[in-house]
């Protein structure tokens, strides 16, 4: 019996032993893969990951990424939109804007067409970063399309338009249909109204600029608006008087001896005064009137 | 709702919350509608739509997995446990059996909802961005999810947990995606495959109309007769749902 139990004995001291070690030895395996795992990713990782567009190639539409969605269309956006935030982040992708406007235009905004985050951003990446305002500009228009009723995406097109493509009169398009939109602030009158003058309708931009003076609360406003209308003013004025003086001249076959006499002659209704109140200059010898102040804006 | 009824109900909820399943998808969900936080700081702008997003995709998601995986074995596991026998000993109507059941697991829904609305509506509170048309998208969801239990407890009459997760999954799927009836219909030419897009259209389970969640987090009203019709809805065909699961579990031979 002693026997029997000497003998049992040395295999229950085998378990316990092999019991407190079993573990041991599965922990230390466990750890030792572990630390090889994480630097074999760390030698390799580059490769396990493929090309940096690679993954793009996979990512289908947003109208077939709707169906997969499941009424998530929205979580989906958010979660594209945040991994293309620190995509076009990484420097070190020197291709990322081969799927440029696929990413925004095509997917984040087809899954969710009244997330205005990625029309700002993807357009703001694509004309400073990609170089392509064309592209900005498609993306935008598809943001005006889808919400009429914000201001912001047809103001920032217009400011791409003004400050990259220096299209004025496209830019002025833009702006007005920022400017249209209820709640668009004051401001985008004002863009309006310059990238008028700078498209050359000097006379539209006048009565902007006039029209933005007389609603005007704030002082500032104001005086900003009464520097544009004083120029402008200016400048309609002396067209006037070049385009009578002209007129004159062809009817009678001499230039006026002063400015008065194109209002006697017809030709103006009244004789115009620059906008201190002052008559404008004028030289009978050359024909050239003339405004005797400064340009407030130095134009 | 008859005494009994209700007793099965009460049953049915002490029974469900002594569960490990749903505290693990409550932790979970909670766990993750905080994260919407950390998730906001990797993002240009639109911090609070993310927020919101999450949030609401959290309840909507964790909600679905609770009715499912809670409702699935709601019936077929006391018939396996053999629990049915006893209670069917007593005079009560099997219909009544089915309803109590559903009924617990509403009112487990319930709880589980309100916590986590609790946190997310504490959430958007801290960040200043709490909107009560937050509320309104949770209740429609809320209301999904009684359809989802009815469709459960209907496919845990008929068959074992693991084929009615699978079947209630797939019609969750199909039931957002019945707007592709309609591109489908328009696609083929036969008479009888358009008859088929159709009825599809209308019997399988529409869970469009209980999805508001885009439109609150944009700002847009949700019109009092979206709630409406939601709610109608979910009387007529959870109601039908039912109806079919009484039937299937009167016909039930217990052995």
């Amino acid at each position: 019996m002693s026997g029997a139990v000497a003998l049992g004995a040395a295999p229950a001291g085998r378990a316990r032993a092999g019991a407190s070690v079993g573990p041991l030895r599965f922990v230390l395996a466990a750890a030792l893969c572990l630390v090889l795992s994480i630097a074999f990713q760390a030698e390799f990782g580059a490769a396990g990951r493929g090309t940096a567009t690679a993954p793009l190639l996979y990512l289908p539409s947003g109208r077939y990424l709707q169906i997969a969605a499941l009424g998530f269309d929205e979580l989906l956006a958010d979660a594209l939109y945040l991994w293309s935030i620190q995509y076009y982040s990484n420097y070190d992708i020197a291709d990322r804007y081969d799927y440029l406007e696929h990413i925004y235009r095509d997917v984040i905004t087809e899954l969710d067409p009244r997330y205005l985050d990625p029309y700002l951003t993807g357009s703001m990446i694509m004309t400073t970063e990609a170089q392509q305002p064309e592209m900005a500009l498609r993306l935008l228009d598809k943001g005006i399309q889808k919400n009429p009723d914000q201001w912001i995406l047809p103001f920032e097109a217009g400011f791409t338009c003004y400050q990259t493509l220096h299209d004025y009169t496209r830019a002025a398009r833009y702006f007005d249909l920022a400017q249209a939109v209820p709640g668009a602030p004051p401001i985008v009158q004002r863009f309006k109204a310059e990238m008028t003058r700078r498209a050359g309708d000097i006379r539209d931009s006048l009565q902007e600029w006039a029209a933005i003076h007389d609603a005007a609360t704030d002082e500032y406003v104001r005086t900003i608006a009464w520097n544009h209308v004083h120029d402008l003013r200016v400048q309609v004025d002396l067209e006037d008087l070049k385009q009578a003086i002209a007129l004159y001249q062809d009817r009678t076959g001499q230039r006026p001896a002063r400015l008065g006499a194109l209002q006697t002659a017809g030709i103006l209704p009244a004789t115009p005064r620059d906008p201190e109140g002052r008559p404008y200059l004028y030289d009978p010898r050359t024909g050239v009137p003339s405004y005797g102040g400064l340009s407030i804006l130095g134009r | 709702m008859s005494g009994r009824i209700l007793a099965i109900a009460l049953n049915t909820f002490r029974e469900a919350i002594r569960n490990r399943i749903l505290y693990l998808l409550l932790v979970f969900a909670v766990a993750l509608i905080l994260c919407a936080q950390a998730l906001s700081l990797l993002t240009v702008g639109s911090e609070e739509k993310i927020i919101k997003d999450f949030g609401l995709a959290t309840i909507d998601l964790f909600g679905v997995l609770t009715a499912v995986l809670l409702g699935i074995g709601l019936v077929s596991r006391e018939i396996e446990r053999r629990t049915v026998y006893v209670l069917l000993a007593k005079p009560i109507h099997r219909a009544e059996f089915v309803l109590g059941k559903y009924a617990g697991l509403v009112l487990t829904l319930l709880v589980n909802t309100a916590i986590m609305t609790l946190c997310f509506v504490l959430l958007l509170v801290a960040k200043g961005i709490a909107e009560p048309a937050m509320l309104l998208a949770v209740l429609l969801l809320f209301f999904q999810f009684l359809l989802i239990t009815a469709i459960a407890v209907l496919f845990s009459c008929l068959s074992n947990p693991i084929v009615s997760c699978i079947l209630t999954l797939a019609l969750y799927v199909t039931g957002h995606l019945l707007w592709s009836f309609d591109l489908l219909r328009a696609r083929v030419a036969a008479p009888w495959a358009r008859a088929l897009c159709l009825t599809l259209q209308r019997v399988l389970p529409d869970l469009a109309p209980f999805d508001v969640k885009g439109m609150v987090v944009h700002g847009i009203p949700v019109p009092p007769e979206r709630l409406g019709y939601a709610l109608v809805y979910l009387v007529l065909y959870g109601g039908a749902v039912l109806g079919l699961a009484c039937a299937a579990f009167q016909r039930k031979e217990m052995q």
